[in-house]
């Protein structure tokens, strides 16, 4: 644990790392024997095809930016070299996307998006004409990537995709969310490659309440989340005695956290909560509902992590996996306003996933 | 893990709250103004008619205790109104009366004589006949009033004739107001602004978020207790939308400046 602090990587706002070269500076010691741990990206353009107009916080400018990072390699991140490779994504099936959501509301959602009708339900939900489409990309991104990880060609995959899901309910859009991609993946894994038992951490500043109603009631899939407190923030969900339902009581876990709150509740909860909960349940995957705006700096939450927390996160996440359920540990990209902030964060997230795995091999 | 409703052990700070107590700040029973424009507002309203049970359970005072008791015990409720034939209030009869009816033990002679008594004793006899009501007309703000005024669990609601409308219960004011302001329902957030004490504070920000057609469930203005020791005064506003950045902008562009942001 001492020699993590050393390799958060600093933020890099000043443009003070190296840009003279796209491969990015090995600065970090592996052993030589044995090859870096793969990470898979799932990484497309067509999901800056999402429209969301003027003035929205989840607009395409988001992943632009973890794009442009992506592309020099996470400079100033200190990845392993060679590490990271890049899956294109592929639309979910019907099948996949009805195991969670109503066909009525699939339908409802697509005559939206074709009609141009600018937004579904409420006028946080806009969508453009390719929303339907990328939607689709974004929810079968997980099970692209889950394909990936059973054949073994990666210890770890993570989806940088948009819209984002964990609020997406049964048969509703809600804050922005179409189509809740977590769930898609969850049962995805499960129906598709016999892994029962799976659990979701989900450390978005705000409550997924769409994945924890599609699995409220179901004790092969633990949903944990941290978020901040339901009472002010949105979606106005997630109070710690939501805790699930009959035969599923006890796997739904809601760490709500005061406004204000910075690392260190997280870093107490992380170690003191779920981990307990990791050991108990054992899962045979993990998927991270991976959002960064608890950040001090995104006004779309008030908690206060700084960007070194996310590292912390990289690390739990893989450190988990390696021993529940090695090579698969999946992260799908929730929210996470400031485009630039939210590129550095998730270069401090690999970063952190990269070092605990190589470590673990 | 944690057990149920308990704190996370080892685990002081920003977990989940024990109880809305605890909180820092003024919580809603101290407002001093409130309203309240939700469109569940609109569709709810603030009357009493439109939360309370019905068709309420009401006996007949020749009903005898037991009967009365096994009534009570089958509905899972607490409060029995007692009706003349026209459905006329008479009397009011709890779990509590009849559960103090009954002997302590029955082992002694004087119990079991006691005991053979009461199954044939009309409820007319034990029920409270200075009872408090509720007019078809209240509202749920009349109710929590007089509930916590007389310290009781439910009210009966009559008509002008004095015949019983319906049960008004402590559950029943909570689910009401959790319904009048969103408390729960997804998709909604809260903001915290200053009151800096400007004329018309309450319609202009109301007027403002109106005009952004920005929805929300609660407005809350609350005054600091303690101005002395530097407590401001607040509105706490609970908005049905994610879009934060977009109303703080429409709030500053009014003059607003909140708590946190
Ligand atoms: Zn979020």
């Amino acid at each position: 644990m001492k020699k993590l602090i050393n390799i958060v990587a600093a933020d890099d706002k000043n443009g003070l790392v190296s840009r003279l070269t796209r491969v990015p500076t090995n600065s970090y010691t592996m052993n030589m024997r044995s090859p870096p741990p793969k990470l898979l990206l799932v990484r497309d353009d067509e999901f800056l095809m999402h429209d969301t107009g003027r003035d929205h916080p989840e607009s395409p400018a988001r992943l632009q930016e973890v794009y442009r990072l992506l592309d020099r390699g996470f400079s100033g991140h200190r990845l392993p070299v060679g590490a990271i490779g890049i899956l294109p994504p592929r639309p979910a099936s019907r099948e996949e996307l009805t195991a969670i959501h109503s066909e009525e509301y699939l339908l409802r959602l697509e005559e939206a998006a074709l009609a141009e009708r600018g937004y579904l339900d409420h006028p946080d939900n806009r969508l453009s004409y390719d929303s339907y489409r990328v939607a689709l990309l974004a929810a079968g991104a997980g099970p692209a990537a889950i394909d990936e990880l059973e054949a073994k060609s990666a210890t770890a995959a993570g989806a940088l995709i948009r819209p984002p899901g964990h609020h997406a309910e049964r048969a509703a859009p809600l804050g922005f969310c179409f189509l809740n991609n977590a769930a898609v993946a969850t049962r995805y894994w499960q129906q598709r490659h016999g892994r029962k038992k799976i659990m979701i951490i989900d450390w978005d500043a705000h409550h997924g309440n769409g994945i924890q109603a599609a699995f409220e009631d179901d004790p092969e899939v633990f949903y944990l989340s941290i978020h901040e407190h339901p009472t002010w923030s949105f979606p106005g969900t997630g109070w710690s005695e939501e805790r699930g339902h009959g035969p599923a009581r006890g796997t739904t876990l809601n760490l709500p956290l005061t406004p204000g709150s910075g690392d260190e509740p997280v870093l107490r909860l992380l170690k003191e909560v779920v981990d307990p909960a990791m050991e108990s349940f054992a899962p045979e995957a993990l998927i991270i509902a991976a959002g960064f705006d608890g950040h001090r700096d995104d006004d779309m939450s008030g908690l206060a992590y700084s960007s070194g927390l996310y590292h912390h996160l990289g690390r739990h996440a893989a450190t988990g996996a390696a021993r529940y359920c090695p090579g698969r540990l999946l992260f799908q990209l929730e929210g996470g306003y400031q485009p630039a902030l939210l590129a550095t964060c998730l270069g401090n997230f690999l970063a952190g996933l990269l070092a605990a795995a190589a470590e673990e091999t | 893990m944690p057990a149920e409703n308990e704190s996370l052990p080892g685990c002081t700070a920003p977990t989940p709250w024990p109880k809305p107590l605890t909180l820092p700040l003024p919580w809603p029973t101290a407002a001093k103004s409130e309203i309240n424009q939700s469109k569940q507002q609109k569709e709810a309203g603030m009357d009493i008619k439109k939360y309370m049970s019905t068709p309420p359970v009401t006996i007949p005072p020749a009903m005898t205790i037991p009967a009365a008791r096994s009534l009570l015990q089958s509905h899972h409720f607490r409060h029995l109104p007692v009706v003349d034939e026209q459905g006329k209030l008479l009397g009011m009869v709890t779990d509590r009366d009849l559960r103090s009816a009954y002997p302590s033990n029955i082992l002694d002679q004087d119990s079991r004589q006691q005991l053979a008594q009461l199954q044939h004793k009309p409820v007319s006899e034990i029920m409270s006949r200075t009872t408090f009501t509720l007019p078809a007309a209240a509202s749920i703000d009349d109710a929590l009033l007089l509930l916590d005024r007389e310290r009781i669990g439910a009210l009966p609601v009559v008509d002008d004739q004095h015949r019983v409308l319906g049960i008004f219960s402590i559950r029943d004011l909570m689910g009401a107001y959790r319904r009048l302001f969103g408390l729960g329902e997804r998709g909604s957030a809260m903001l915290t602004i200053i009151d800096d004490g400007s004329p018309r504070q309450l319609s202009r920000l109301g007027a403002a978020l109106e005009a952004a057609d920005i929805h929300f469930t609660r407005l809350l203005k609350i005054k600091g207790q303690e101005p002395e020791a530097g407590e401001e005064n607040l509105i706490y506003l609970r908005v049905t939308t994610y879009n934060l950045p977009a109303v703080r902008k429409v709030l500053a562009d009014a003059g607003f400046k909140g708590k946190n942001w």
